[in-house]
């Protein structure tokens, strides 16, 4: 019998005994448990970069499109599903192809130039980011009754160690499990919005909230796809990709864990939506998801409130850990310094220095008395609008760079007529959002 | 060996009775990846050179907006006021 096996199994019969097989590889006996498991260990990255998206930004801004149009912008969700897909998945292709990250290929093929704006760009938007992140975990923990100076820190502690193990596996296991967790969101949409037959039509049927087109509802759909994709993923997922070592014969299952990774993010996403459709249908109003969840108590009872506000945290936990960590491996990249979360503190001592500094300058700052939080969140969207078109056409030239990539990895005709169309799409709001964000008279209200 | 013979998947005959190792990424002997260092700046084809010069015009743009709003805070421009 002619069998095909991929280049990273090894096949044996049993005329060889067990002890010539690699010590941690797992022996199974049939193609599809074979799949499977390649599958479980491919598993990670993909799921990480899309659920850690749903951050504090996410929560804040998926809760207050519910709660001013209900469930009718679901269908921009559905819409968006694809497009954060096609973009992760180039990520994917580059990241295996080169075992390189984000940063460094941009440094490689378009010069210093272009690479020192990536990375500054990269560097500026992510700390700011990871203050506003902060900032959700110090409002949900003072709605818990934790004094902030207490928690604040405990959190930023929490997240070094997760890292600090010397384990690669040992943080994606906690990630990944962080990200399940986010399930949560799911039952706690069902409970606040028992029919579903409204939700599949919005989802599924594109419409137009009652008020027609807007400046509100064009500044929040942009919020919305800004929140959906953004820059730090690009660098995260390609150097999660390289740190993990994934092979040539795991690109299929790579791209699977990314699909998976997206259908559950946007799911998460329209549950925040849905509950933030349920402050609407109470008539609660609100300034913040942790204000909501501690207003919808009296309808929906503690254990709702306590949930989402443990769910805040969560969401701003795994976004500090992904963008802290896209912005470690870019700048060990950059500098050539050993760049591994396989690697002891010892032995990539800037790397790590450089995780740690993000996560704790930014806490403290949260704590400071009358820090300008408001402007920061300006100067996020602001910086995140310059940032995605410009690591999206990097991408996708990189992606177009046969000598670099080969007729293999690089994309085909169909993959440039989706990546342009969403490129053109993507500068285009971007441009808006930051028109609105820092001319807002030059639009009518 | 080329790249492309690389990722070509092996075939072999073998018996009914084959197993197969599933190893993870990490446990597993380092991959050749694509040569990367070597090939240098890129080749500043049409598309580039287009795409690159869109960008420059966008950040120029975004620059000048983020200037009119300093400008407008300082009430320089647009007769803005102070709340």
């Amino acid at each position: 019998m002619v069998m095909t096996v991929a280049r990273y199994e090894t096949q044996i019969d049993r005329t060889h005994t067990v002890s010539t097989l690699p010590a941690r590889g797992r022996v199974v006996h049939s193609k599809w448990t074979r799949n499977i498991f390649t599958f479980l260990v491919v598993f990670g990255p993909g799921l990480i970069v899309m659920e850690a998206d749903n951050d504090a930004g996410a929560v804040s801004t998926y809760v207050q499109a519910g709660a001013q149009y209900g469930t009718k912008l679901l269908w921009i969700l559905l819409f968006l599903l694809p497009v954060t897909y096609f973009i992760q998945e180039m990520v994917v292709r580059l990241g295996i192809a080169t075992g390189k990250g984000h940063a460094t290929m941009i440094y490689e093929r378009f010069g210093k130039w272009w690479g020192l704006f990536s990375l500054i760009d990269l560097q500026l938007v992510n700390f700011l980011t990871l203050i506003t992140e902060f900032a959700a975990i110090s409002l949900a923990l003072s709605h818990m009754n934790v004094a902030p100076r207490v928690g604040v820190p405990l959190a930023a502690v929490g997240l070094t160690l997760m890292v600090l193990t010397g384990s690669y596996r040992r943080w994606e296991r906690i990630t990944v499990f962080l990200c399940l967790l986010d399930i949560a969101w799911v039952v706690i949409a069902y409970k606040l919005q028992p029919t579903s037959g409204g939700v599949l039509h919005d989802a599924f049927v594109p419409s137009v909230p009652a008020g027609g087109i807007t400046a509100g509802l064009v500044f929040l759909v942009i919020a919305i796809v800004g929140t959906t994709i953004a820059p730090w993923q690009l660098f995260f997922q390609q150097s999660c990709v390289a740190d993990k070592r994934l092979r040539f014969a795991d690109l299929k299952w790579s791209r699977l864990d990314t699909l998976v990774g997206a259908v559950f993010t946007i799911v998460v996403a329209g549950c925040m939506m849905i509950a933030g459709n349920a402050a609407n249908v109470h008539g609660i109003a609100f300034s913040d998801p942790a204000q909501m969840a501690n207003d919808l108590r009296l309808f929906s009872g503690p254990a709702i409130r306590s949930g989402l506000l443990l769910l805040m945290i969560n969401a701003a936990v795994l976004g500090t850990t992904a963008i802290s960590l896209s912005s470690a491996w870019a700048y060990g990249e950059v500098k050539g310094w050993a760049h591994s979360l396989e690697m002891p503190i010892g032995k990539a001592k800037g790397f790590y220095a450089t995780y740690v500094v993000c996560v704790t300058l930014a806490a403290a700052i949260v704590l400071i008395p009358g820090a300008p939080l408001q402007l920061i969140i300006i100067g996020v969207q602001v910086l995140a609008g310059i940032m995605l078109p410009s690591a999206i056409i990097f991408l996708q030239l990189l992606l177009n760079d046969k000598e670099l990539l080969g007729e293999r990895f690089a994309n085909k005709a169909w993959n440039n007529w989706v990546n342009w169309t969403i490129i053109i799409v993507l500068f285009a709001l971007s441009l808006v959002l930051a028109a609105q964000v820092t001319a807002p008279k030059l639009f009518p209200s | 060996m080329s790249v492309l013979n690389f990722l070509k998947p092996i075939t072999v005959d073998q018996g009914a009775s084959a197993q197969f190792v599933v190893m993870h990424p990490l446990d597993d002997l380092p991959e050749k990846k694509l040569d990367t260092s070597s090939l240098g700046p890129m080749r500043m084809t049409t598309s580039v050179r287009t795409s690159l010069m869109t960008l420059r015009c966008y950040l120029v743009l975004m620059m000048a907006l983020v200037l009119y709003h300093v400008m407008d805070l300082a009430g320089v421009v647009g007769g803005h006021t102070a709340h």
